[in-house]
């Protein structure tokens, strides 16, 4: 291409002597006339021969006019011509680099694509037949690239029955091969990508888990051109996953059994009217159940944790008041804070505050945020609850009157004069296990899972939990939640 | 004629199945058998034709739930109350129980004043 349009290729007369041409060739012929006519005037039958010479002077005038004419178009030509030269010089060199540019975009793609070995890169054309087969691809279903490309649908390498969806594959292989492309990229079709676990068959006939990513792959015009799936082996984590559902699920079981036991025929004891136990023999009882009730907590605060953390994670629903959850857990709380000597105050709204939400799980919520104040106050100090409804904007904060944009929300405020907990410890706090160093100094008992339950709580209800605190001062957490959540 | 309802008590837990068996007997009933299987409960169920059966749900043999669902499924026990009791307390377990036929769903571990309240409810019907 560029050797086509290279200008010294192109072989012209040069201009220069043309230009000469035309100013000298008029101007000589016009000498010339001038002397003949001098010449025959000063002849005694000059006027005859002035009038031939005028005759033999006009073709000559004619001659050089058009002479001057050709001249210039010789020059609008030779003008277009270098303009034409230019132009494709110009074109050339961008058609050039535009090639230069797409063959090293198409390097770094295919370069980028290359590299990735632990993800599976498959693009196909718009009826599933494999176009781009990455090394991930060859590593994770066990066929070189070569076997694949164009020759395969991709719908070879996956598990059969999670494409016909329950109903009877046609006998027909490409109606089949279709039906079953079509159930592929249905979700994505319709939503514009998809993720989702797929069970991808190997080569060697082995089974994979494959967190699979949809995407539509459109050309230069915006038309679609084929699908992109990407696909990350997920067959270990999956199986990872389960065993820990199986634990836990095992665990709660075999802690929950003996502890129906201990709490039950403790209360069989403690309840039993023919034979009535003495204040020391009660007294001794009454640790054993709170122990026992302490290890159920902690039963329902892993099993609830370990379901937060699976997603498994669900609300009931219902119109609940939280003055009543918030004076619920003043009153749990109050033999524990009469113990240490700490005093607790309540204030909520006379009328109540009812917001939408699971009461079981507020009232765990709030539970854990009045605990934990008065765990982490010492003795003489101060717990305050209150109740609050306000207003909260866009940026999150929260007044007392209504603005445009805003929305209504009830504030459950949990104040302490307590140990505090050190700045640089509070992004940690809702992290599962975390412990402040404050808590250990201070030998408070827990494990570390209340505040993790409390935020998940609380995220699930649309709400927010914010935590202010300054060492030897006290602790302040206060949860927002929706009225109309 | 002991007119008092008469209630089979399946627990695969020695312990438990004991302590659901007294609070049975402080809520008034009479325990027709106490059993450590599924299978077993259902066996007694046909025979026994009992008023009240309180299952455990992990038993082994057969489950509390398919003791539930068999039952349901034949006329001459298809009529008697169901107590399930379980290790299992989240809304999806209690559903599943009540999906299979259960009258009433006991997360473990329950109060015994609980479980009584709950027997007597359940019993109320054929009370003497």
């Amino acid at each position: 291409m560029t050797a086509v349009l290279d200008p010294p290729s192109v072989r012209v007369p040069s201009p220069a002597p043309a230009h000469r041409r035309q100013r000298f060739v008029p101007a000589g012929l016009a000498v010339l006339a001038l002397a003949g006519v001098l010449l025959l005037a000063s002849r005694p039958d000059g006027l005859l021969l002035v009038t031939g010479a005028a005759v033999a002077v006009l073709p000559v005038a004619e001659l050089a006019r058009r002479l001057r004419r050709q001249v210039a178009e010789a020059r609008g030509l030779e003008e277009q011509r270098r303009d034409l030269v230019t132009q494709g010089r110009t074109t050339a060199e961008e058609l050039e680099r535009a090639t230069r540019m797409m063959r090293a975009r198409a390097q770094t793609m295919t370069s980028v694509i290359d590299a990735v070995t632990e993800q599976s890169i498959i693009g196909t054309d718009r009826d599933g037949v494999v176009r781009v087969w990455n090394p991930g691809a060859e590593r994770m279903l066990g066929l070189p690239r070569a076997d694949v490309v164009r020759t395969r649908s991709i719908t070879d390498f996956h598990a059969p029955e999670e494409l016909d969806g329950g109903t009877a594959p046609g006998a027909d292989p490409a109606q089949r091969t279709a039906a079953r492309f079509a159930a592929l990229v249905r979700v994505a079709r319709e939503q514009g990508s998809d993720v989702r676990d797929w069970t991808y068959l190997t080569a060697d006939g082995r089974q994979l888990t494959v967190s699979v990513a949809i995407t539509p792959r459109t050309d230069d015009d915006g038309e679609q051109a084929g699908w992109n799936f990407v696909g990350t082996d997920m067959t270990e984590v999956r199986a990872t996953e389960r065993l820990k559902d199986q634990f836990v699920s095992l665990i709660s079981h075999e802690l929950r059994t003996p502890l129906s036991s201990i709490l039950g025929y403790l209360e069989l004891v403690m309840d039993e009217e023919g034979q009535p136990l003495t204040d020391e023999q009660r007294q001794y009882l009454a640790v054993v159940e709170r122990n026992a009730q302490r290890l159920l907590r902690l039963v329902g605060d892993l099993l609830f944790t370990a379901q937060v953390d699976a997603g498994r994670f669900t609300l009931q629903p219902e119109d609940v008041d939280l003055a009543g959850i918030v004076r619920a857990a003043e009153e749990t709380a109050r033999v524990a804070a009469a113990a240490r000597g700490v005093d607790v105050s309540v204030a909520v709204p006379d009328g109540g505050l009812v917001v939408r939400g699971d009461a079981l799980r507020l009232g765990q919520a709030c539970d854990n945020l009045v605990s934990n104040a008065v765990k982490f106050t010492p003795a003489g100090g101060h717990v305050t609850l209150r109740l609050v409804p306000g207003w909260q904007d866009e940026g999150g904060q929260v007044a007392a009157e209504q603005r445009p944009g805003s929305r209504a929300v009830a504030s459950l405020v949990v104040s302490d004069t307590g140990v505090g907990i050190p700045a640089g410890e509070q992004g940690q706090l809702y992290t599962s296990f975390f412990r402040a160093s404050t808590a250990r100094r201070n030998a408070v008992p827990g494990v570390g899972l209340g505040l993790t339950i409390t935020k998940a709580i609380t995220t699930a209800h649309g709400g927010s939990l914010d935590v202010t605190s300054a060492e030897g001062v006290g602790t302040t957490f206060t949860m927002t939640l929706p009225v109309g959540c | 004629m002991d007119s008092r309802p008469r209630v089979l008590v399946a627990d695969d837990e020695d312990d438990i199945r004991l302590l659901v068996t007294l609070a049975v007997r402080k809520a008034g009933c009479t325990v027709v058998a106490s059993v450590a299987d599924g299978t077993e409960a259902l066996a007694v169920a046909r025979t026994e034709t009992p008023d009240l059966l309180v299952l455990d749900v992990s038993m082994p043999g057969a489950t509390g739930l398919e003791v539930c669902t068999a039952l349901r499924a034949e006329p001459a026990t298809a009529g008697c109350r169901v107590l399930l009791l379980s290790a299992g307390a989240s809304p999806d377990d209690i559903a599943r129980g009540l999906s299979a036929g259960a009258d009433a769903y006991l997360p473990k571990p329950f109060t015994v004043a609980g479980l009584v309240a709950r027997v007597r409810d359940l019993t109320s019907g054929v009370q003497a």
